[in-house]
């Protein structure tokens, strides 16, 4: 949908170009954005309007040419052309990775692939590259449709295409600073309510064993967004969450094996509170313990897959920094959106945006249509 | 006299290579003046230079190599947080590099001008 709102215009333009901008790209998208406010405030007489904003998008021209010629962002790999490389390796890291995830999680729960998919596939692993290829021409004939149905949208909407491609922007994005402060917030938390006697007592044998490094490891969360919450996303903090990562990786292997942590829950008779035992109440009833044990392996299996991705990420984001001669420690960005516009709770307030929706009049009388709502 | 296409195309091709050139040493002297921040660069250029005719998308990516060569620095100011700022300044070795391109460019210019004037 279009907006009236040039301060929208502009911020779903530039979500556009970023979709075909490398990862690191966050310095080309401000100065594109400072670039177009003051375009359009010299096309609109100094006052930017809903008309001076798209007159200035219109200028910068399509996103991904934009995109290409501005930050250099691409050269044509095989058959992709430049514009889309960014997009199209991303989106591919992004699938390799969330498969490489699901594989791993699903190893540590000890299923086999051919579980999975059977063991009955044909021609194996011949029929692999011919699948691939079958699926790349469907892939191909879907994208020519896409595009054809949406030429006719304007420079600031986004096309089908563009929201494919934009799926991973948003999984490579740094941690933002409330996020952090959430992080360092709950990993004390949760790792002093671990350590609490009153809860140890309800835990099996066998996680009592290793409660200490699970909370051990709570703390070091914590730790770890203490520094994203004041130095932003810099290579100590990616090799951090890496390793953590895969510390934890190694943690949930034990952990699966351990099974369901809690033995007993506390019960109440109207008198007292005592302990009530789980599994002699399944045992004696001879209901299985199932249930308990799945909901633990899918907890265990959501989080290596967090984990796995956290190390790719993790992993691409530093080799790009070192790439740009970058060293251990800076003051990084935050993943926070900027938005030209003021939040909601300064509007309430009375704070008001510098760049108001302001309706060109011409001398004669004349209003420009588009801002007149 | 209207040009033919062919001529049109080669005046095309050979300003295209005049331009790539001399775009490096124009943004290097407007810069050696005075920092800008690329809408800036990028309309000054535009006043200056009206030969050189650059598209604004051709100007950041310069600016953007220049600095990598080290021949620019750069330098966030977000005194309005609404319009962030990268400035651009020539660094020593960039104004080291536009002394001998001017020196360069002074030695080119007479010795075409008086090529194309026996031409002439």
């Amino acid at each position: 949908m279009s907006s009236n709102d040039p301060l929208k215009l502009i911020e779903q333009y530039l979500e556009r170009v970023r979709v075909y901008l490398p990862l690191d790209s966050e310095d080309a998208i401000v100065e594109l954005q400072t670039h177009l406010i003051e375009e359009a405030q010299r096309i609109g007489g100094g006052t930017m309007t809903a008309g001076s904003a798209m007159m200035a998008i219109e200028r910068m021209g399509d996103p991904k040419n934009v995109a290409n010629e501005y930050a250099g962002s691409g050269k044509k790999v095989g058959p992709v052309p430049a514009e889309y490389a960014n997009p199209v390796s991303r989106i591919v890291i992004v699938l390799l990775a969330i498969a490489a995830a699901f594989i791993t999680g699903i190893s540590l729960l000890g299923v086999a692939l051919t579980d999975l998919f059977g063991a009955s596939i044909q021609n194996w692993p011949f029929s692999i590259p011919i699948m691939i290829i079958l699926n790349l021409v469907i892939i191909g004939g879907i994208i020519g449709i896409i595009s054809l149905l949406d030429r006719d949208k304007p420079l600031t909407e986004k096309t089908t295409l563009e929201s494919i491609f934009g799926l991973g922007v948003d999984g490579f994005k740094p941690k933002g600073r409330w996020d952090a402060l959430g992080d360092v917030v709950m990993g004390i938390f949760w790792g002093i309510v671990v350590m609490l006697p009153a809860v140890v007592i309800l835990y099996t044998d066998a996680f009592t064993a290793i409660y200490m490094v699970v909370a051990i490891f709570l703390f070091l969360g914590a730790v770890k967004g203490a520094l994203f919450y004041l130095g932003g996303e810099n290579n100590f903090n990616l090799a951090l969450e890496g390793f953590l990562s895969v510390v934890w990786i190694a943690l949930a292997i034990v952990l699966i094996n351990i099974g369901w942590p809690v033995r007993y829950v506390y019960s109440y008779d109207g008198i007292a509170w005592s302990l009530f035992d789980l599994t002699d109440f399944f045992t004696s009833y001879d209901i299985p313990f199932v249930p308990f044990d799945w909901i633990w392996a899918f907890i265990m299996f959501i989080t290596v897959v967090i984990a796995v991705w956290r190390v790719i990420v993790a992993s691409m984001k530093i080799t790009m920094h070192l790439r740009a001669g970058r060293k251990l420690w800076w003051q990084g960005n935050w993943g926070e959106r900027r938005s030209l516009r003021t939040p909601l709770w300064k509007r309430i307030l009375g704070e008001h945006d510098q760049f108001q929706k302001q309706s060109t009049v011409r001398h004669d009388g004349y209003r420009e249509p588009d801002e007149s709502q | 006299m209207s040009m033919s296409k062919k001529t049109e195309e080669e005046l095309d091709r050979w300003s295209k290579e005049v331009k790539r050139g001399a775009v490096t040493l124009a943004i290097l002297a407007l810069l050696s003046k005075r920092r800008a921040y690329g809408y800036e660069a990028v309309k000054l250029l535009g006043e200056k230079m009206s030969f050189l005719a650059l598209e604004q998308g051709t100007v950041y990516p310069l600016l953007r190599r220049l600095e990598q060569r080290e021949l620019l620095r750069s330098e966030w100011d977000y005194e309005d947080p609404t319009k962030p700022k990268k400035y651009y300044a020539v660094t020593e070795e960039g104004q080291m590099a536009l002394g001998a391109m001017v020196k360069d460019w002074s030695i080119l210019s007479r010795e075409m001008r008086e090529v194309v004037l026996e031409v002439e």
